[in-house]
């Protein structure tokens, strides 16, 4: 599709505005009406199981895919018909490697250079810019391959940042990334989006949506909640109360029978409530099973997604 | 868009380099055909106004420029799976220069191909002089090019990897064997010579041939006005491909839905 002619885009747009946006494949409908707005400058969160949509949504931004309906702005231009003023101003960081690992880091960056429109210089220029800016210049001329998976992931990130993107789309950028590396990859992450940039992001670990600004909940297609952690955290009301048993399925029976409404799945048996350190003893003295353990603390953004979707996020912690 | 271009190819050239192994490799087939087959049905006559492998010599020329060309194209397949080209997929690149840089790529991978059996020709009997040596040359770029758009314009047509013995089979072989690389099409057949004139193999044959024996089947004309023709066709219809390809990431070649 030719992209019609760039005229200058609104500076006071949102850097991402979508409206009723609806995706259908020949067999499901991965998006059932999004809407949604991202301000300049914000770090963004999308966050949602696997298969709730977060990665079709994430690929319409990123102008990968057109929706089926409703449309979509990413700074302030359409994401079907102004698809290269867009690619020009945004830097994507996939949930696959985008490296060509028979490649060194720099070779890499330079040739992601060339294709952003810098001269043969300019591009090493950049290269060598960026790579030092990442603190990765030490193993730049190893070849992909070779490098450990937190540096390789630096590496992607190097690649989407070749061109300086006023917004880094991050889709699930650090799978299968150890505690440590990851800490480092949103350390300079955040750096990036406390130096101004737009930083949109999806994942389904809740400690990592934790460092955004704001945070959209994904379930279903459909957006369950939107809003700061902290906001979204109030939302559960109260704190969470967390249950081991030598019977959970005679406890559960038990607070469904007395009132009570404990979330499907789990290895442990969790109940939000408004006043959990005042129910704890009167669940202990009625529970007609032995408790192991009980645990009280103020709710998570697992619990946010419970409560909202009588689900839990992560697959791992299904039964 | 130049420089996108200059990108692609240099993304794929340097990929090349480092598969470099597959040159020597890639020398093994003409060289039979050259050296086994044409000693065999050489020795047993006397063909083309001189030694049959001397004949045949730009028909195994044909053959590595088709084969390597096709190979480097198949790699359009891959990449769709894999790594750097999904960042490419997304940089404000036009899809056409996508498909140009993989036809300069392939097209320069097949005439390196190309360039390393040159050097053999003396060994089959077809010393080249200086003006030869180039008429020979510019044909072999204007056949890699030529079977690089062939190539490009159907790799961009498959999602799998699985269909490529059987497009060499059905597809590339056929166009060798009717291209008169092994025989002299003036004692073909009558059919074989009419379907001659619609495989481009033939002209870019006849075009080596002619700077070897002096000889021509085709009128040059023709023959540049064949291949040309050929390159502009394939250009366009894998551009098409690719444009389709905006909005499903995959280059275009989902919509054909050839998966196996």
């Amino acid at each position: 599709m030719p992209d019609t002619p760039s005229t200058p885009a609104d500076p006071g747009s949102p850097a991402v505005e979508v409206r009723a946006v609806g995706k259908k494949y020949p067999k499901v409908e991965a998006l059932k009406g999004i809407d949604l707005t991202v301000g300049r400058g914000e770090m963004f969160a999308l966050l949602g199981p696997n298969g709730a949509g977060k990665t079709t949504l994430f690929s319409i931004l990123a102008t990968l895919r057109a929706p089926t309906s409703g449309s979509a702005r990413v700074m302030g231009r359409d994401v079907v018909t102004e698809r290269d003023a867009i690619r020009r101003e945004m830097g994507i960081v996939f949930q696959e490697p985008a490296i060509e690992q028979r490649l060194s880091g720099r070779d890499n960056l330079f040739l992601m250079g060339l294709l952003y429109g810098h001269t043969v210089s300019g591009a090493r220029k950049r290269a060598t810019e960026i790579l030092a800016q990442l603190g990765i210049s030490d193993s730049a001329d190893r070849l992909a391959r070779e490098l450990s998976g937190g540096q390789r992931r630096r590496l992607e990130l190097a690649r989407a940042l070749v061109t300086d993107p006023k917004i880094l789309f991050l889709d699930e950028a650090t799978l299968g990334l150890d505690v440590d590396a990851r800490r480092v990859f949103w350390g300079q992450i955040r750096g990036l989006a406390d130096a101004g940039r737009t930083v949109f992001f999806t994942t389904h670990y809740m400690e990592e949506a934790e460092v955004a600004d704001r945070i959209a909940l994904i379930d279903s297609g459909r957006i369950v909640a939107l809003g700061t952690p902290s906001e979204l955290k109030a939302r559960v009301g109260g704190g969470v109360v967390t249950l081991r048993t030598d019977d959970d399925a005679t406890a559960r029976a038990w607070l469904g029978e007395h009132g009570f409404a404990p979330a499907e799945g789990g290895q442990a048996i969790t109940l939000v409530h408004a006043d959990p350190a005042a129910v704890l003893p009167e669940l202990l003295r009625g529970l007609p099973v032995r408790v192991l353990r009980a645990e009280v603390h103020a709710p998570s953004l697992e619990d946010v997604f419970l409560k909202l979707t009588g689900r839990a996020l992560e697959p791992g912690q299904k039964p | 868009m130049m420089r996108a271009i200059f990108a692609i190819v240099t993304l794929d050239l340097k990929r090349f380099w480092l598969d470099r192994a597959r040159l020597i490799a890639g020398l093994i087939q003409p060289l039979l055909y050259l050296f086994v087959l044409g000693a065999g049905i050489g020795g047993s006559m006397r063909m083309g106004g001189g030694d049959y492998r001397r004949f045949i010599f730009p028909g195994t020329m044909a053959l590595s420029l088709l084969f390597s060309a096709t190979f480097a194209a198949i790699t359009i397949v891959f990449d769709r799976q894999i790594g750097f080209f999904k960042a490419v997929l997304v940089a404000p690149v036009p899809r056409s220069a996508i498909a140009l840089g993989k036809i300069f790529a392939g097209a320069l991978q097949a005439l390196a191909q190309g360039l390393i059996l040159l050097p053999f020709a003396p060994l089959a009997g077809a010393s080249l002089n200086l003006v030869q040596g180039l008429e020979f040359v510019g044909a072999m770029a204007l056949a890699a090019l030529t079977f690089s758009t062939i190539g490009v314009g159907f790799a961009c047509r498959f999602t799998s990897t699985t269909v490529f013995p059987i497009v060499s089979n059905a597809v590339l072989l056929p166009m060798f064997f009717l291209s008169g690389g092994l025989y002299p099409l003036t004692a073909a057949p009558r059919w074989m010579q009419v379907a001659a004139h619609f495989d481009p193999v033939a002209y870019a044959v006849d075009l080596m041939r002619g700077a070897v024996l002096g000889v021509y089947f085709f009128p040059v004309p023709l023959s540049l006005a064949a291949l040309a023709l050929t390159i502009v066709l394939l250009v366009w219809a894998s551009v098409r491909v690719f444009n389709r390809g905006e909005d499903d990431s995959s280059l275009g070649a989902s919509k054909f839905n050839w998966r196996r």
